[in-house]
């Protein structure tokens, strides 16, 4: 089955849309969905053209296909737990939100929040991520758990932070903290950073670019060669963050 | 305003001595008075008890510490959501809820006023914003003075005088209620990485002890003529053995005043442990109610823990970094500058944890074996030992034996060989619970004079009507329905407005903040000490001029004014 939904045009288009309420299994039973837009609660026909196509008795075959205006839709694949979302724009805050199986396709850039504490499944965002990419929410102790996060773009602040499973490839570059208190699972980053990895106790955070104000809190323990992107590199190996008895790997393009 | 009239009310009202009465309650201007035309409207109670509005003497609802408690637990956050509804906002969180979730769930459960246990002075303000928007209860603010440098210098002289000179200028500053000692000296050392382990032990660079703290606060606050008394925290709380330093505390109240108390100590069940490891942790809440009842100059409040999900906030740092160093798990710690301290940590009372099983026993082993119950309040030090929400079950624990022992079967069976619970068969009744969730509260915080507490004609008309039938009820069987009954309000009637029915807030709310203010002689005003003026510019980073909070932060304030004999 294929869910279209178009964003309509709206008198107040910057008021952003809760729409927790976008995942594959709710559109399998034909029930009553409604998300807020700002603090009014709505109907999702009140916001979208929506247009199905096909059948499915599993919401494995499920597929959403957001488009037009979504820039401004938060929580999009919230608790997700089969099918697909495909974004043909860009996407609000917090998609993939505690997602545990199926698949997030993003054509555009991805808001702040992408795969927040994601459990499981795939997110693939094809232009740039904001801030607290794969990370865990203020005050969490845990990010990321399991699956998979694919940034084509660069990555704002504090990507990876709390990551403590799974896997997250930054294609292009990161901002400050990438990796910051990492417990488990691996980060790639193939551009550049600042300041990664700190107050990290395990997991592995790989680095193609360069590390700008690297901490000195990591020891250095030989090299290592690795196959990225076709290519083959010579990293150097640090572990850490020695400053808290951690067993993180960092591998640095030497 | 027009009238009210409650008809057809059972009403228990401990401080006017009725003890269970069918009775009319006439209303006019907020206040009860003896009658009222006879068009004023009607609430038929229907015999159901009524209550004057609760009161907690011991709640952490308000202020940075809960603020923090609130950002550092999104998990708490996510729980316990409401949505709008009528006037009600949108409300979060379970043990650290919204302001507003705080006021509608007190709100609910009949209480009309709340004291938050403590306050830094330093960060009053926020805790008036905050007091502002918990628009339900009044309020009250407890305000710490555990290490404040002032003071310390004037016990280290011997001066109480001047003690009693620096807590009427800080109250009448911070608009605060009552002293707090909050591990008196032990917050100071933690600034030093130490902490003090019996009530004898020195402050480090002050050369004063806890002692000394304690007993020259208790004769400032009588000589304040304050309308509560010290309110202390004691050192070495949930440290296994405290109860000793517990019952030393207890051993230093002298009998100063006839109305009340002259010290309260809170949240004992976290200062009755023996044992001297938490392998071997049991109760020894028979010898702490054995001195509380030897002792009326005393009072107390349960502190009582339940099983779940909580937070835990005090302003006894080093404690905090104790549970720390157990938990491991996330944790805050605070320092307020020459003031005081603070600490927040998540945590599960669990049971299938003796050490938390044994907890439980001893919150509940207090109140029964403490025979006044004007001496034992009910209290659970929320959130620390639980979210308040909880009362409901701690008031059906404590009235049915079979409820205890139907609990007996599902906590840790080796519990029973650490404490004494499931030997005491002692049941309370109505007039207690009224007592213990009221009556001896507004007795201990002295605001009986201001119409708190009771319905005698000129009380202030705070009036919970529970959906319970005393005369129909054994509470030692129906503990489900008096659990059910407890939590949500026929009607909850706030200064002869009705603010929630059936469990649900029907209006805005308009509360009253309520603080002290001590008139001393000039000679003892410290704005014009040449001396308090330049310490405090020299260690604060605040000017002094910047430091009280404005009559701006309290919309409605209510002072408290007392004459000192100073």
């Amino acid at each position: 089955m294929r869910v279209i939904l178009k964003t309509r045009p709206r008198a107040k288009p910057r008021i952003p849309i809760e729409a927790e309420t976008i995942i594959p299994q709710n559109f399998l039973r034909k029930n009553d969905i409604r998300v807020y837009e700002g603090n009014k609660e709505r109907k999702l026909e009140d916001l979208f053209f929506i247009t199905v196509e096909g059948p499915a008795v599993s919401p494995d075959q499920v597929e959403v296909i957001l488009t037009g205006d979504t820039g401004v839709i938060k929580r999009v694949g919230e608790y997700m737990n089969a099918g697909r979302i495909i974004v043909e724009g860009d996407i609000g805050m917090h998609c993939g939100n505690f997602m545990s199986a199926g698949e997030i396709i993003i054509r555009g850039n991805a808001d702040s929040w992408l795969a927040r504490e994601m459990r499981g499944g795939f997110i693939r965002c094809e232009g740039d991520a904001g801030h607290y990419c794969a990370a865990g929410y203020r005050g969490e102790k845990r990010g990321m758990r399991g699956g998979t996060v694919e940034v084509l773009g660069n990555a704002g602040d504090f990507a990876a932070e709390y990551l403590s499973g799974g896997e997250v490839h930054i294609h292009g570059s990161c901002g400050d903290l990438p990796g910051v208190e990492m417990r488990g699972g691996t980060l790639t980053i193939g551009g550049d950073c600042l300041r990664p990895c700190g107050n990290m106790t395990g997991g592995i955070c790989r680095i193609f670019g360069t590390a700008h104000q690297f901490l000195p809190t990591f020891r250095k323990n030989g090299t290592e060669d690795v196959q990225y992107g076709g290519k083959h590199y010579r990293m150097a190996a640090f572990r850490g963050d020695i400053a808290n008895r951690g067993k993180g790997r960092v591998l640095i393009r030497a | 305003m027009t009238g009210l009239w409650v008809k057809n009310a059972y009403v228990i009202d401990p401080i006017s001595g009725i003890m269970g009465e069918i009775m009319d309650i006439a209303i006019r201007d907020g206040k009860i008075v003896e009658e009222v035309n006879d068009g004023a409207p009607v609430i038929d109670a229907g015999g159901c008890l009524t209550l004057p509005g609760g009161i907690d003497s011991h709640s952490h609802v308000c202020g940075t510490k809960v603020n923090f408690g609130r950002y550092m637990s999104p998990e708490d956050m996510r729980a316990g959501r409401t949505a709008r509804k009528g006037v009600m906002h949108v409300t979060s969180g379970y043990s650290v809820p919204t302001t507003f979730g705080n006021s509608y769930r007190y709100s609910s459960m009949g209480y009309t006023t709340v004291l938050e246990g403590a306050m830094a002075p330093l960060e009053a303000r926020h805790t008036h914003e905050e007091f502002t928007a918990t628009p339900h209860q009044d309020m009250l603010a407890n305000t710490l003075f555990d290490g404040n440098w002032s003071i310390m210098e004037a016990v280290r002289d011997k001066d109480v005088k001047r003690a009693a000179a620096v807590v009427a200028w800080t109250l009448a500053a911070v608009k605060g209620f009552a002293i707090k000692l909050t591990n008196p000296g032990g917050t100071e050392a933690w600034g030093w990485g130490e902490d003090v382990h019996s009530i004898h032990d020195e402050v480090p660079h002050f050369g004063v002890t806890p002692a000394e703290i304690i007993a020259t606060m208790i004769q400032a606050n009588e000589l304040l003529n304050l309308p509560h008394s010290v309110h202390i925290h004691c050192n070495n709380l949930g440290v296994p053995g405290n109860y000793q330093t517990t019952l030393d505390t207890i051993g230093l109240a002298p009998d100063l005043n006839r109305e009340r108390q002259s010290l309260y100590l809170t949240h004992v069940q976290f200062h009755s442990y023996g044992g001297s490891t938490w392998q071997d942790i049991c109760s020894k809440s028979e010898e702490i109610a054995r001195a509380v009842n030897a002792r009326p100059q005393v009072a107390i409040d349960m502190g009582q823990i339940m099983f779940g999900r909580t937070t835990t906030m005090t302003a006894d740092g080093p404690m905090e970094w104790k549970l720390y160093m157990l938990h491991r798990n996330k944790w805050s710690n605070h320092d307020v500058e020459l003031e005081t301290g603070s600490g927040i940590i998540p945590v599960y009372y669990g049971r299938k944890s003796l050490v938390n099983c044994v907890m439980w026993a001893i919150g509940l082993e207090l109140a029964l074996l403490t025979k006044n119950p004007w001496q034992c309040m009910l209290a659970t030090d929320n959130p620390n030992g639980a979210p308040f929400v909880k009362y409901p079950e701690i008031i059906a624990l404590l009235m049915s034996s079979r409820f205890r022992e139907n609990e007996r079967n599902v906590i840790d069976p080796r519990t029973e060989h650490f404490v004494p619970l499931f030997a005491i068969d002692r049941e309370l009744d109505w007039y207690d619970i009224a007592v213990m969730t009221r009556a001896a509260q507004a007795k201990a915080l002295g605001i009986t004079r201001i119409g708190k507490g009771y319905l005698a004609p000129g009380a202030e008309a705070d009036i919970a009507i529970y959906p319970l039938k005393p005369d129909e009820l054994d509470p030692a069987v129906d503990y489900q329905q008096v659990m059910a009954g407890f939590a949500k309000t026929a009607y909850t009637i706030k200064r002869g407005r009705v603010v929630a029915r059936d469990g649900e807030v029907v209006v805005e709310g308009a509360n009253s903040t309520i603080w002290s203010r001590a008139d001393v002689p000039p000679e003892y005003d410290l704005n014009q000490d040449a001396e308090f003026v330049k310490k405090f510019e020299q260690y604060y980073t605040v000017r002094m001029r910047n430091y009280p909070v404005q009559d701006v932060y309290l919309p409605r304030g209510l002072s408290i004014r007392t004459e000192a004999s100073l």
